[in-house]
C-alpha cells in the first residue's frame, strides 16, 4: 500500500480475523508473557495473580489467632506444639486482573485503509489472547464519538474468539472522542483495573484527559499510540500546491497551499504532538507506547511491549 | 514588423476575446484537489502561519494569469505570420558572379592587421557575397557562380543559406583571365523568369575587352538587374610574360633561356630575376622597370644536361610584385634523344663504318638490310650498297646514298644526268653546311653519276659544272652522293669522316628539339612529337599537372588536347602504343599581361549609376523559416516550462 493510499481516500478497513491475526506459533509465544500491572487490583476469581487478599492459596502469607469458625485444617500444628498457642497459618489469594482493552475504531484510524485500526486490533487482540491466557478477566471495548460497543469481561484462553468476532463485528467510524470514550469505559466499569486504550490520539484537547480520567477512576491506564508514519511526516508524499484539506472525522474544511515547508512544519507539529502526549503520560504515571505501524506487528508485541513494561 | 497573415485589428480582437475568457477563467475560483487528512485540528495549527503568505500567493496567481496572457499573445502573434521588412518585400532571385581571374588575388586595399598578409581582392569579394546570403528573405533564392577561365557554379540556386555560404567558402582565385561573358550568360539563364531576377557581379574591374563587353550588355539588358560591386586596390604588380628555354641548333648540348618581365604597376620597381635549373641557380639579374616597361633577359650557354627551369621574382618590397601567380614561370628543354642512323652496306667500306661510330654516344648506329620495313623510324639512312642493287622502294626518311644510280632503274628521287668516267670534281658549295670544312679538290674517283636536278635541289659539288653531289630538301632531306667511295680516295681523306660528321648534324638540326611553354588556360593542341614522344599508335595519354591531378586526352593525328589552370611542369605519359610508359614534360606558364594587369577597367567604362551596387543588405533575423515558426517554438517552450514548474508545484 503507497503512501498517498494510505492517506487519502482508502475503503474502510474489516476487522481482522483470527487466521490472520496470529499463526501458532504467535500464539504459543504470546501464553508465556503476562501482562504488568504495577498495582495490585482486586479481582473476582481466583486466579494466578497475586492480589492483597489473604485467602486459600497455597503459598503461606501470615499467621493470625484461631477464632471460632476458623477452618480447623489451617491451625498450624507446629507452632501449637512449640508455642502453644492456636495460630491460623493464612495464605496468600492468587486473583484474576481486570484488564480492559479500549479501541479507537474513529474514523482517523479507519484512514488510508484501515491500516492504523487493524494494526490496533492486533495488538488489542494480542494482549487480551495474553490475558486471557493468564486467567485474566479481559474486557474490550470500542469506543468513538459515535459508537461505543463493550465486551464484558471474560475468562479462559478458549475465549479468545469471542474477542476475534467482536473486534470483526464492531461498528467503525465517527469522530475521535477519548475524553468521552475513556470516561464512558471508567463509568461503566465498577471494578478498576488495568485499561490499554489502542488510539492514535488525534484528539488535541481530549487526548490525555481521557487517559487521566481513567487514572481518577483508579484505573491503570496505558497509551498505545497508533502512528503511521505517512500520515506523521507528509514530506515525501509529493503533495504539493493549493489543496483543500477535509476532515476525515468531520466538515471542517480548509483551503492550504502545500509546500515543502508546511509539510516539515506539520511533521515537526505532529512531533511535538506525540512528545508533549508522552510527557505526559509519563509524568503522571500513566504507561505511553508509540507503535508505528511499520512496526511489524509481532515485534511490537513481544519485544517492545515487554521493552516498555506492558508485558513481560 | 508587420504582419503578412490576420491584419492587427483581426488580431486585436481575437486577443481581446480570448484573453477575456482566460481572465474570467482566471476569476473562477480555482478548483482545488480534495486531501482528506485525519488530523485537520494539527493541520489547521501548521497552516495558520502561512496565512502571511496569502499576499505572495496570490502574486504567484498573478503571475500565473500573465503567463496565460503572454501564450496568448505569441499564438495570436503567430497567427498574424509577423515578418521583418527584409521578408515583406517581394521574393528575389540572384545569382551572385564572383570574378575568379588571377587578378583577384591582388591587394584589395584594406588596411592589414599586424603580422597578417594583406587582405586579397577576392576576401573582399567573398565577404559581399555571404552578406548578400546572409541578406536574403525566406523566398529569395540565390546561385553562386564563379567566373575563372572555366564558368563552374559553386553553389546552385537555393534559399538555403548554409549551402551558399559552403559554396562562396570554396572560391579562390584561379591563375587566368576570367570568362566573364559565359559566367553572366550562366547567371542570364539562371535567373531569368523568376521573381526578382537580379544579377550582383563582384569584380576587382580588372577584365578584358570581352569581359567588359559582357559586363555592358548585362547592364543593359532590361530584364534582368545587373549591379557590380567592385572590390579594387592597388594595381602595382610585375610579372614574368615570357619564360623559354631551347637547345642550340648548332650545339645541342648547350642551352639559352629567355625570360621577359613587365612592370604593369604606376611605378618604376626594381627586382631580381633568379633563373635556377633543376634547383639549382643558374642566374640572377637584378632588373629596374620603368612603368609599363618591359625586358628581356637571355641566359646563355647552359649545360643541356638541365631539363627543368624555374624563373622566379623577388623584391625588397614585396607589394611592388602584386600577386604570387605571375613571379614564377617554368621552361622544359626536351631530353636529348640519340639519333638513330641506319647503315645499308654491304660491309666492305670500313672507313665509312668508323665514320659514323666516331660521331659519339648521340649517335645510334644501327646496321640494317635494304628491306628492313622499319627503316622509316631511323632519322637517317645510309645506302652505301655498292655492287647491290637499292631497294625498289626507299624509306620516307632522311636518306644519304653512295651511287644511286649504278643501276639504271634506280628508285632514287634525283633524276640520273650521265655517267662519267674519271670525273674530276671542280666546284664545291663552300658555305652549305655539309661541306663544312671538307675539301674535295684533288679527289680522286674511278667512276661517277651526274644528277638531273629539279628546281629547289642544290649541287653541292659539281663535276666540270655538272652536279655529282645533290641535295633535295622536302619534308626530308635527300642526299646523293654520284660515286661509289670504294673506286675513289675520299675515304682516306680527312674530309671523308667530316663529311659524315656535317651530314649527321645536318639531320640533327631538323629533328625537334625546341618547345615553347604552353598558356595557361586555354585549350590548346600540343604534337607529340614536338615533345619528343613518338604519336605512332597513340590514342591516350596521361596528363599529370603539378598537384598530382591525372587527365586522360586522346590522341588524334600525333597532337592531343590540354587546358591547364595552375603553371608549373605537367607531365605527359603515353597510355598506349610503342611508346607506352614513356613520359615527357611541358612547362605551363601564366604568360599573359593582361591577366597579370590589375587595373581596373570600369572607370573608363562609364557605368550607370544604377548599376553600381550599394551596401549589402541587413541580415534576416532567422535564417530558417519565417517568424511565426520562431514565435511558436517561443511559445512551446514557455508551456513546456509552465508545465514543468507545475508538475514541480511550484506555480501551483
Amino acid at each position: 500500500m503507497g503512501l498517498r493510499e494510505r492517506i487519502f481516500g482508502a475503503p474502510k478497513a474489516s476487522a481482522p480475523s483470527s487466521d490472520d491475526l496470529f499463526d501458532e506459533a504467535f500464539l504459543a509465544r504470546l501464553e508465556l508473557l503476562q501482562v504488568i500491572a504495577r498495582r495490585l487490583f482486586r479481582g473476582r476469581q481466583r486466579a494466578e495473580r497475586k492480589t492483597r487478599k489473604v485467602g486459600s492459596g497455597i503459598e503461606f502469607a501470615d499467621h493470625r489467632p484461631y477464632s471460632p469458625g476458623d477452618d480447623i485444617r489451617n491451625l498450624d500444628w507446629n507452632v501449637y506444639v512449640r508455642l502453644r498457642r492456636t495460630l491460623i497459618r493464612l495464605f496468600e489469594e492468587d486473583e484474576d486482573l481486570p484488564i480492559r482493552v479500549v479501541v479507537d475504531v474513529s474514523d482517523s484510524m479507519c484512514l488510508g485503509g484501515g491500516a492504523k485500526l487493524r494494526y490496533a486490533q492486533q495488538v488489542g487482540a494480542a494482549l487480551a489472547y495474553v490475558g486471557l491466557a493468564n486467567l485474566d478477566r479481559v474486557g474490550l471495548t470500542c469506543m468513538s464519538q459515535e459508537s461505543h460497543v463493550t465486551l464484558p469481561a471474560i475468562r479462559g484462553k478458549g475465549r479468545i474468539f469471542r474477542v476475534f468476532d467482536f473486534l470483526k463485528s464492531a461498528q467503525t467510524g465517527g469522530a475521535t472522542d477519548i475524553r468521552a470514550g475513556c470516561g464512558r469505559v471508567a463509568a461503566q466499569s465498577n471494578q478498576p483495573g488495568l485499561t490499554i486504550v489502542l488510539s492514535d490520539f488525534y484528539d488535541l484537547e481530549g487526548a490525555f484527559e481521557g487517559l487521566n480520567m481513567l487514572r481518577f477512576r483508579k484505573h491503570e491506564p496505558v497509551a498505545i499510540q497508533i502512528i503511521d508514519p505517512a500520515e506523521a511526516d507528509p514530506t515525501g508524499s509529493g503533495l504539493r500546491g493549493d489543496v483543500r484539506l477535509l476532515d476525515c472525522e468531520g466538515d471542517t474544511q480548509r483551503d492550504v497551499t502545500l509546500s515543502p515547508r508546511a509539510l516539515a512544519s506539520y511533521a515537526e507539529a505532529h512531533e511535538r504532538f506525540c512528545a508533549q502526549l508522552q510527557t505526559n503520560c509519563r509524568t503522571r504515571g500513566i504507561g505511553y507506547v508509540r507503535a508505528n505501524i511499520d512496526i511489524p506487528f509481532d515485534d511490537l508485541v513481544l519485544r517492545m511491549f515487554r521493552q516498555g513494561g506492558i508485558l513481560r | 514588423m508587420s504582419f503578412s497573415g490576420w491584419s492587427l485589428s483581426q488580431l486585436g480582437v481575437l486577443f481581446g476575446v480570448c484573453g477575456g475568457a482566460i481572465t474570467v477563467l482566471y476569476l473562477l475560483r480555482m478548483r482545488r484537489r480534495k486531501v482528506v487528512v485525519p488530523f485537520a485540528a494539527l493541520w489547521e495549527r501548521v497552516t495558520r502561519d502561512s496565512e502571511s503568505r496569502k499576499i505572495w500567493r496570490r502574486l504567484r496567481r498573478l503571475l500565473s494569469w500573465f503567463v496565460q496572457l503572454l501564450l496568448l499573445a505569441m499564438i495570436v502573434a503567430a497567427i498574424g505570420d509577423p515578418r521583418t521588412n527584409a521578408w515583406v518585400r517581394d521574393p528575389m532571385t540572384v545569382a551572385i558572379v564572383v570574378d575568379a581571374s588571377a587578378s583577384m588575388a591582388g591587394p584589395s586595399g584594406a588596411p592589414a592587421e599586424d603580422d597578417e598578409e594583406p587582405s586579397r581582392r577576392m576576401e573582399a569579394a567573398k565577404a559581399r557575397a555571404a552578406a548578400q546570403v546572409r541578406g536574403l528573405g525566406p523566398s529569395d533564392r540565390a546561385v553562386v557562380i564563379v567566373a575563372a577561365e572555366e564558368v563552374s557554379v559553386a553553389s546552385p540556386l537555393s534559399g538555403d543559406i548554409s549551402a551558399l555560404l559552403a559554396g562562396i567558402e570554396t572560391i579562390e582565385p584561379s591563375h587566368g583571365e576570367a570568362n566573364l561573358g559565359g559566367a553572366l550568360t550562366l547567371a542570364g539563364h539562371a535567373v531569368r523568369g523568376n521573381p526578382g531576377a537580379q544579377v550582383l557581379i563582384l569584380t576587382d574591374g580588372a577584365v578584358n575587352v570581352a569581359g567588359a563587353d559582357a559586363l555592358r550588355r548585362c547592364i543593359d539588358d532590361e530584364a534582368i538587374r545587373c549591379e557590380v560591386d567592385t572590390h579594387t586596390g592597388p594595381a602595382d604588380n610585375i610579372a614574368i610574360t615570357a619564360f623559354a628555354a631551347r637547345r642550340y641548333p648548332e650545339a645541342r648540348d648547350k642551352l639559352e633561356v629567355l625570360a621577359e618581365v613587365q612592370n604593369l604597376g604606376d611605378a618604376a620597381a626594381t627586382v631580381t630575376l633568379e633563373v635556377t635549373a633543376d634547383g639549382v641557380s643558374v642566374g640572377r639579374r637584378p632588373l629596374t622597370l620603368a612603368p609599363g616597361e618591359t625586358r628581356r633577359e637571355v641566359l646563355s650557354d647552359l649545360d643541356a644536361a638541365r631539363s627543368r627551369f624555374e624563373a622566379r621574382l623577388s623584391a625588397e618590397d614585396a607589394a611592388v610584385l602584386g600577386p604570387d601567380f605571375d613571379d614564377i614561370a617554368f621552361a622544359v628543354v626536351p631530353p636529348l634523344s640519340p639519333l638513330r642512323v641506319a647503315l645499308i652496306s654491304d660491309g666492305s667500306n670500313l672507313f665509312l663504318d668508323a665514320a659514323l661510330l666516331n660521331l659519339g654516344d648521340h649517335v645510334q648506329l644501327d646496321a640494317a638490310e635494304a628491306t628492313d620495313p622499319d627503316l622509316a623510324e631511323y632519322n637517317l639512312v645510309i645506302f652505301d650498297v655498292g655492287n647491290n642493287a637499292l631497294p625498289a622502294t626507299l624509306p620516307q626518311t632522311h636518306l644519304a646514298v653512295f651511287d644511286p644510280w649504278r643501276f639504271e632503274d634506280s628508285p632514287f628521287p634525283i633524276g640520273k644526268a650521265k655517267d662519267v668516267a674519271r670525273p674530276f670534281l671542280t666546284e664545291q658549295a663552300r658555305k652549305h653546311p655539309l661541306l663544312e670544312f671538307v675539301v674535295f679538290k684533288d679527289v680522286n674517283i674511278g667512276r661517277g653519276t651526274t644528277f638531273a636536278l629539279q628546281p629547289g635541289d642544290d649541287a653541292l659539288v659539281r663535276s666540270l659544272g655538272d652536279p655529282i653531289v645533290a641535295l633535295r630538301e622536302d619534308e626530308y632531306i635527300t642526299l646523293g652522293i654520284g660515286f661509289d667511295p670504294r673506286q675513289s680516295d675520299f675515304p682516306m681523306r680527312i674530309a671523308f669522316p667530316l663529311f659524315i660528321d656535317n651530314l649527321v648534324r645536318y639531320v640533327e638540326q631538323r629533328t625537334p628539339g625546341f618547345v615553347a611553354s604552353a598558356p595557361l588556360g586555354l585549350s590548346q593542341a600540343l604534337g607529340l612529337a614536338d615533345l619528343g614522344l613518338s604519336p605512332e599508335g597513340m590514342s591516350r595519354v596521361e596528363v599529370r599537372g603539378p598537384q598530382g591531378e591525372p587527365q586522360t586526352r586522346p590522341v588524334e593525328r600525333g597532337r592531343f588536347r590540354m587546358r591547364a589552370l595552375v603553371p608549373g611542369i605537367y607531365t605527359v605519359s603515353a597510355l598506349d602504343g610503342p611508346a607506352t610508359g614513356a613520359q615527357v614534360e611541358v612547362a605551363v606558364n601564366q604568360a599573359n599581361s593582361g591577366a597579370s594587369d590589375l587595373h581596373s577597367v570600369l572607370g573608363e567604362m562609364d557605368l550607370p549609376a544604377e548599376a553600381s551596387a550599394g551596401s549589402a543588405p541587413d541580415p534576416a533575423p532567422l535564417t530558417e523559416g519565417p517568424l511565426w515558426t520562431a514565435v511558436m517554438l517561443a511559445a512551446a517552450a514557455l508551456i513546456a516550462i509552465e508545465w514543468a514548474t507545475y508538475h514541480r508545484r511550484v506555480t501551483v
